[in-house]
């Protein structure tokens, strides 16, 4: 059971980084990491929604739909469950932990559309992942995804400064960039645990 | 009121896309389990010819990364259903397996390795071809040509050869432990 | 709105991936081989012109605060109903974008005509709006296939054309395509999700030059012409 946490954890934030390798939630990655500091709260956002997503998708797929033969509904409920959390998140943070809520409060609608929380939910269907492991899923996976989106702001607050060609303003140099550390992050792959 | 409004018009919504999706899913299900069944069919055949096989019982504790083991009616051997981890995500795999206990082919059913590269292992072409024709007759000591065993990585796959191999193993060890 | 206009815009100057620079995710993930980029960008050409003609025909009886959500379970519908018929029909499509073929709900490219341009215009407009936008997003996905199946295998058109027996497009995703030079000197690295980067970044670049050069062109036409006048 642990060596199994372990190598998902593993797994979710290196090898099969959800950006560097599986292309899930590019969108707000290329557009909220222009500063560390946006990306850290973005990237925090996200590890709290995929948790969260993973848990209670969970508990319907397996405990409502599944039973009751509706599997062929999981996008739209999952969908739908998404977009209600995310709005109960920003509600509940409103009230509660407001200093939270300043923090992350603007990208917390943003993360509705983020392909990484939709698709976290639907590889722990397709990987039949029981309730921990689901968790443990969705929140490494953010973490990866945290860590790739930290340390491309990095990465982009000196490519402000460098010269390169006029046409490769804004989007394309920064594909470049993440090509570049994409490249990095092969050097994990195929790495085994144990 | 207003918010009572709001909801029961998304509710009406939910319910008709619901009951649409329901009518596809009615007319739709019996051809994706016919398409499921044809590719399981054609897996078992590639690797071991027979009428018919058989599921037999089999200890998943031991054994997590195998699905299913179904006997050759025409007592042949045992194929295996196994699915494991490659070098991008899971490969689904069967495996034939004889009396003698040596392997009688592979056929990969589902995949996500690059293409290109691991996906050859999968491929219709002649690469793909040789690559899995060498798993033909090989036993539960099978090791890839760089720990002296016979079987060749694909180029620039070497994880994916390795784990394929590690998988015919532990089929190989499964069967066995039945017999 | 005319449809000459719209298509231009829909394939070039307002194209979705390159200029609108919405719905990478699948443009970097799936776009390894030529079957995958059709298939792909077919799917979303179909849902897109669904959506957008439901989405305008019911633009008028829909409340205003809760639109998104509404556009977001009709789109879940109908790439569910894709989903499901892909699964039947062309199951090795259906493997090979795996959970590509759900994300669409969250791509972009689909709520984002939704909300910018079928809530305020004609169904027939939308229809068009959905068809053009569609083909920009499919155009996209093929060069890209092409491009690094090409560099990455020396392959052209893998899984959707086979030419073992005279040419044949194969549906099931198993022809070999057109080998143009031996796949061991292709450069693997452009099949990984390096070359995915990279190769939207070029596009994208190249895109913003012949944008910047044709709108400079334009200027100095008029620069000209005022010059003529004075």
């Amino acid at each position: 059971m642990l060596t199994n946490i372990i190598s998902i954890s593993l797994g979710a934030i290196l090898i099969n980084n959800f950006i560097f390798s599986q292309f899930l939630g590019c969108c707000p990655f290329l557009g909220c990491s222009s500063k560390v500091d946006t990306a850290a709260g973005m990237g925090l956002a996200v590890v709290f929604v995929m948790g969260l997503a993973s848990a209670i998708c969970w508990v319907i797929d397996v405990y409502i739909l599944v039973p009751l033969g509706l599997a062929f509904l999981e996008t739209l409920a999952f969908i739908l469950v998404i977009a209600s959390l995310v709005q109960f998140v920003e509600m509940f943070l409103k009230k509660m932990v407001p200093s939270l809520y300043s923090a992350l409060g603007i990208y917390l609608p943003l993360i509705t559309t983020n392909c990484a929380v939709l698709g976290v939910v639907l590889l722990n269907v397709q990987n039949n992942y029981n309730f921990i492991e689901s968790v443990v899923y969705g929140i490494t996976g953010g973490l990866g995804f945290m860590l790739a989106i930290v340390l491309f702001a990095s990465v982009r607050e000196r490519v402000d400064f460098a010269d390169y060609p006029e046409c490769f303003e804004g989007f394309p140099i920064c594909l470049v960039s993440a090509a570049l550390l994409a490249l990095a992050f092969m050097g994990f792959s195929g790495m085994k645990i144990f | 009121m207003k918010i009572f409004k709001l909801s029961a018009v998304l509710l009406i919504i939910c319910a008709i896309v619901a009951g649409i999706l329901g009518g596809v899913n009615y007319i739709t299900a019996d051809k994706i389990a016919e398409q499921q069944a044809i590719k399981t069919a054609k897996a078992y055949a590639a690797v071991l010819e027979s009428e018919n096989y058989a599921d037999v019982e089999f200890d998943k504790e031991s054994f997590p990364t195998i699905d299913n083991i179904a006997e050759a009616d025409n007592g042949k051997g045992y194929v295996v259903m196994t699915s494991f981890s490659g070098a991008q995500g899971k490969i689904t795999m069967a495996v034939g397996v004889d009396k003698e206990l040596k392997c009688t082919g592979i056929s990969i059913t589902k995949h996500s390795e690059t293409s290109g590269l691991g996906a050859n292992a999968a491929s219709a072409a002649e690469v793909g071809v040789n690559f899995r024709s060498q798993f033909v007759g090989e036993g539960s000591d099978i090791a890839i040509t760089k720990a002296g065993g016979n079987i060749e990585i694909i180029a620039g796959a070497t994880i994916t050869t390795q784990a394929i191999a590690d998988a015919v193993a532990v089929a190989i060890t499964a069967v066995e432990a039945i017999l | 709105m005319n449809i000459k206009k719209q298509f231009k815009e829909g394939l070039i100057t307002n194209n979705p991936v390159l200029v609108q620079l919405i719905g990478m995710c699948a443009t970097m993930a799936i776009t390894t081989t030529l079957f995958n980029g059709v298939g792909m960008g077919i799917s979303v050409l179909i849902i897109l012109t669904c959506c957008n003609v439901v989405v305008s025909a019911i633009r008028k009886i829909i409340p205003d605060e809760i639109r998104l959500a509404i556009f977001v379970v009709v789109i879940a519908g109908f790439v569910t109903i894709v989903d499901l018929l892909l699964q039947a029909y062309i199951p090795a499509l259906s493997d090979a974008l795996g959970v590509f073929i759900p994300l669409i709900v969250v791509n972009c490219i689909i709520i984002g005509r939704a909300e910018a341009f079928c809530q305020k215009n004609t169904v027939g407009a939308s229809f068009f709006d959905g068809i053009f936008q569609g083909l920009g997003y499919t155009l996209v996905l093929v060069a890209m296939c092409v491009i690094r199946e090409f560099i990455g295998s020396g392959r052209f058109g893998g899984g959707l054309i086979d030419i073992t027996n005279g040419l044949r497009f194969t549906l099931d995703g198993t022809g070999a395509g057109i080998q143009l030079f031996p796949s061991e000197y292709g450069a693997g690295i452009m099949n990984l999700p390096f070359g995915g980067f990279i190769t939207l970044g070029l596009l994208i670049a190249a895109m913003q030059y012949a944008l910047k050069r044709s709108a400079k062109k334009r200027e100095e036409k008029e620069k000209a012409a005022k010059e003529v006048e004075e």
